[in-house]
């Protein structure tokens, strides 16, 4: 027991740098053994609170990044129960957590039951306020507000024995208000903002089995997923309280008088994964294979009335029909040999082909003259096989070396075609094929009885990249260094990726270089301190060409520039203050100083200004945060805490600035019973 | 032909070999011994998820309880104690805790590939996240939440997070697990299409969605399709071709503040690239850039991951 007391100590003033400051984590209420129910033992702990926010500046913003607002909250809760001799009657565990209950924009609960031998039961559910900006059509208005939800259920049959049977159901849901754009009647004219519904659903069903016996596994699961879209958009006269009709922008007669759309789609996969696996001694051998046949169905019926950007009348109507498919196969084949107990020799390799086809029919009528149809058709095919040999050895118990090689070699092909029907196809076809050559390097070195340094480094070659910013000429490396010690920690990385492309109209080169160091001490009973420090450097150049002009836009060359230097730091101190109060202090900042500029300096010419405006883009975000937990009783806890959430941007892009800064807070009572 | 079918059935011929029983004078001396001396460590074992193999009662000696990890304890009783006795993983190099921990777990199909992993290179194995009797979660005794965990080497992904805008993983919602698997993937196509093709290497262990694609479209299934038109960037070059999934300074999580910069880049007409070899086409003569319309791309390009109806993802 004596061994067991300074544990206890040092759990209650663990500290870690935290990023939220409710629900109140490194508290505890639950006694660490729990109570005995029965057959049983509970474990359990339950925090309700009360959540507020008062936000200045830009709303939405502050809704897109953080989104905590007023109302009670089941903040979090934490219940074990588990058979005491591993016989319970029903089942031998139940672990559930949920966070964030009665409305939090992120909601979360996991369950697991089980009974030994017999089954394992695993749930997760989640739940997303998804409040993106809308578009910048919208002049800052956001109206996304859409829901994500998650669930998983995992039944396993069997878990200890040599034949498990696994039955598996997911099941994704988005929907909720969103904003959409439009573009009528030509792709010159006014965009039109819409107001639509989202409703897509995704279902997943799974079945499989494991069948282990004497050192040889083989896993085969059947899967079969379902998506459906039924989206409606509409057009809306709510938005900033225009109203019908939409439209007639500056030197724009553009306008829409009646607008609907229906576009329900319907895809399916069904899927197959086998896989084997042994290993003896000296070896061992992994092997997968997978196929997925994706099929999705849709049909789209548009309408649109109103006048075009000359003032004529339009009335038209598009119907889209068609299908598509993807079919994907992979394999892989794994061989691991410890031909000695120093060296270990790995040699993967893998092969892929998909397949992406459909064709749509597409049909555009006048339907005030006539009707014009065309004929769309596009294949996609990428097939690749790569292989890696990795070979490590220990030279001894303070150094490891390991070094691999790897390469692939893709094929890309593609048809594109479009023809009314009746004529030949133009089949414009192409084809092309690259090959990656690289190789890595590394070692681990033990300095020292707790410091220890990983160094590792990568070259490689691609010999066709398929964009401009595709690695090429790379190198990456990667150093990590660590002294840890029961009570403290100290760590230090480096890293650097660089990616050099040779292109006609100017080198791409995309260079990042990543610093940091942290530190945590948790100091015998009084004190518990974590701080980390990371510098991520990004410079990137690229050759862009674009139309730009007045009175009449010309192909014009130039240089895309993005500098990007982030300093972020995080600081949490949590201090026992009296035997029955902690305090926890937190802080974590943001801050981009991008190239050095603080203001917009103006430009030559208006093609100039764009771009020098978004070469860089800083910006600080940081929040503040303080709690203070009281133990009122042994089993039960009060809490309050506060939470300053500050976003700046020192210029806004796109003639926007959305800088706002929020108080939060919680208080809350911490419970077990 | 024959020579692939042998190394296709090589699993079949290693069928039947299993490790070693422990040999020697050093016995087997049970769980209930063990307790006399390790009293904090047992009272709670019962919920350890190992003490299924004591629960169970059908495990041999070398699978059981404590001596299951630790090794026969004969020699550790007869010493009094002492780490030099017994199995101690905190003695162990990390290779050894590895075997030691494989030789039930290699099982499972998501630490199929451990050995070759990342993380297994740098001498991070399977003690540096999991702690087996001072577990700080139930499921998968984790020695701190997963967050918390992978931040303390992680820590430049840690600052990722604390961008304006990211995945909501401080927040709880989102979890480093749910993307990545830290025990290793099938690496250099661990993803189907396009995660392969970024770099020979893989060293983010992505844990590819539906057992070959982008991890992204376990939740973004509205992205997944297929298209008859898809935007061969995604299919080729994958999500983070304009994507930074852990955090970035726009709402929409692209590698620029805004969205034109980042399109621009690709099409510009330049060099070999592109599915026609000829470079990704630059935007349409109608498109003057001093229009502020134009430089919001998405505005009307609204199905820019894949469209069913337009080439050009109008619609």
């Amino acid at each position: 027991m004596k061994r067991l007391i300074p544990f206890l100590i040092l759990y209650g003033a663990v500290a870690w740098a935290q990023d939220v400051v409710a629900p109140t984590t490194g508290e505890s209420v639950a006694p660490a053994r729990g109570q005995d129910a029965g057959e049983y033992n509970v474990v359990q702990s339950w925090e309700l609170g009360y959540r507020f926010a008062t936000v200045g500046g830009d709303d939405g913003k502050y809704r897109s990044d953080v989104n905590f607002h007023d109302g009670i909250r089941l903040l979090s809760s934490y219940l074990t129960v588990n058979s005491r001799d591993g016989h319970g009657h029903l089942f031998d565990e139940i672990v559930l957590s949920t966070q964030g209950l009665g409305n939090d924009p992120y909601e979360s609960a996991t369950l697991r039951i089980q009974k030994n031998r017999l089954y394992s039961y695993n749930l997760m559910w989640r739940s997303n306020d998804y409040f993106n900006p809308g578009l910048t059509v919208a002049n800052g208005e956001h109206l996304m507000d859409t829901n994500y939800r998650w669930q998983d259920h995992e039944v396993t049959l069997f878990p200890q024995s040599w034949f498990r049977a696994r039955v598996g159901y997911s099941r994704t849901v988005q929907d909720g208000p969103a904003l959409t754009t439009e573009q009528e009647f030509d792709s010159r004219g006014d965009v039109f903002p819409l107001f639509r519904d989202l409703n897509e659903q995704y279902n997943e069903y799974r079945v499989g089995f494991d069948v282990t016996r004497k050192g040889l596994r083989f896993s085969l699961l059947r899967r079969w997923e379902y998506f459906k879209e039924d989206t409606t958009d509409n057009l809306t006269a709510t938005l900033e309280g225009a109203t019908v009709p939409f439209g007639g922008g500056t030197g724009d007669a553009s306008t829409l008088t009646g607008f609907q759309r229906a576009q329900p789609y319907r895809g399916n996969t069904g899927a197959w994964l086998g896989n084997l696996y042994a290993e003896h001694q000296w070896i061992a051998v992994n092997a997968r294979m997978t196929y997925s046949g994706g099929q999705g169905n849709f049909i789209q019926n548009e309408s649109a009335i109103g006048l075009d950007r000359f003032g004529a009348s339009q009335n038209r109507q598009v119907i889209v029909e068609g299908d598509g498919n993807r079919p994907v196969t992979t394999g892989d084949l794994n061989i691991t040999l410890f031909p000695e107990s120093r060296l270990s020799v790995i040699n993967n390799t893998s092969i892929s082909n998909t397949r992406m086809n459909g064709d749509n029919f597409y049909e555009q009528f006048d339907n005030a003259t006539l009707s014009a149809q065309t004929l769309h058709f596009q294949f996609l095919g990428v097939r690749m096989i790569a292989n890696a040999t990795d070979l490590r050895y220990r030279v001894s118990k303070m150094l490891d070396l390991f070094a691999g090689f790897r390469y692939s070699d893709r094929s890309v092909r593609s048809i594109e075609d479009g023809t009314t029907p009746g004529q030949p196809f133009q089949g414009l076809a192409a084809e092309q094929s690259n090959h990656v050559d690289a190789g890595v390097a590394g070692f681990n070195w033990i300095l020292w009885k707790d410091l220890r340094i990983h160094a590792e480094g990568e070259v490689g070659r691609n010999s066709t990249p398929f964009a401009p910013i595709s690695l090429a000429n790379y190198h990456a490396i990667r150093t990590r260094v660590q002294y840890r010690k029961k009570a403290y920690s100290l760590g230090a990385g480096y890293q650097e990726n660089y990616n050099n492309n040779s292109i006609v109209i100017t080198a791409y080169s995309s260079r990042s270089r990543t610093y940091n160091a942290e530190a945590s001490w948790n100091a015998k009973s009084w004190l518990a301190l974590d701080l980390s420090y990371s510098k991520l450097h990004l410079d990137t150049i690229g050759g862009i060409a674009f139309f730009a002009g007045a009175p009449r836009s010309v192909l014009t060359s130039g240089t895309s520039i993005y500098i990007s230097n982030i300093h972020a730091a995080n600081l949490g101190i949590r201090i026992p203050v009296t035997k029955r109060a902690d305090v926890y202090l937190g802080y974590n900042i943001t801050k981009d100083t991008g190239d050095g500029r603080g203001t917009l300096a103006a430009q030559p010419t208006a093609t100039d200004q764009i771009f020098y405006n978004v070469q860089t883009f800083p910006l600080i975000y940081e929040t503040p945060l303080a709690r203070v937990s009281v133990r009122i009783t042994p089993k039960l806890r009060y809490n309050i805490g506060y939470q300053y959430y500050g976003y700046h941007e020192d210029f806004g892009v796109l003639s926007v600035t959305q800088n706002y800064r929020a108080h939060t807070g919680y208080t809350s009572l911490l419970w077990s019973f | 032909m024959l020579k692939w079918i042998g190394v296709l059935l090589l699993p079949l011929l290693l069928a039947g070999q299993t490790a070693p029983a422990q040999t020697g004078s050093n016995n087997y001396v049970g769980s209930e011994t063990c307790k006399t001396c390790h009293v904090d460590v047992w009272l709670n074992f019962y919920k350890n998820a190992h003490y299924k193999s004591i629960a169970s009662g059908t495990e041999t000696a070398a699978h059981t309880g404590c001596e299951g990890c630790h090794g026969p304890g004969g020699n550790h009783v007869a010493a009094g104690g002492g780490k030099a006795t017994i199995r101690a993983f905190s003695n162990f190099t990390p290779p050894q805790t590895l075997t030691a921990c494989l030789e039930c777990h290699s099982k499972d199909m998501n630490r199929a590939n451990i050995r070759r992993s990342v993380h297994t290179n740098a001498d991070v194995v399977c003690t540096n996240c999991h702690s087996i009797h001072k577990a700080a979660t139930p499921r998968y005794l984790l020695a701190k939440q997963q967050n918390e965990l992978c931040y303390s080497c992680h820590a430049s992904e840690r600052a990722q997070f604390e961008m304006p805008s990211k995945h909501r993983v401080n927040e709880g919602v989102v979890q480093c697990t749910d993307c990545h698997n830290p025990h290793g993937t099938f690496e250099a196509r661990s993803g189907g299409t396009s995660m392969s093709t970024r770099s020979a290497s893989n060293s983010a262990m992505l844990q590819p969605a539906m057992d070959n694609e982008e991890p992204c479209l376990k939740c973004h299934v509205d992205k997944r399709g297929p298209f008859v038109f898809e935007h061969a960037s995604v299919r080729v070059e994958g999500c983070e071709a304009c994507h930074l999934p852990h955090g970035s300074t726009n709402a929409k999580l692209l590698r620029r503040p805004v969205v034109f910069t980042l399109c621009l880049e690709c099409h510009n007409g330049a060099g070999t690239f592109g599915r026609e070899n000829l470079g990704v086409f630059v935007q349409s003569s109608s498109h003057n850039m001093l229009d502020p319309k134009y430089q919001r791309c998405t505005l009307c390009h609204v199905r820019i991951h894949g469209s069913n109806s337009d080439p050009t993802f109008l619609r």
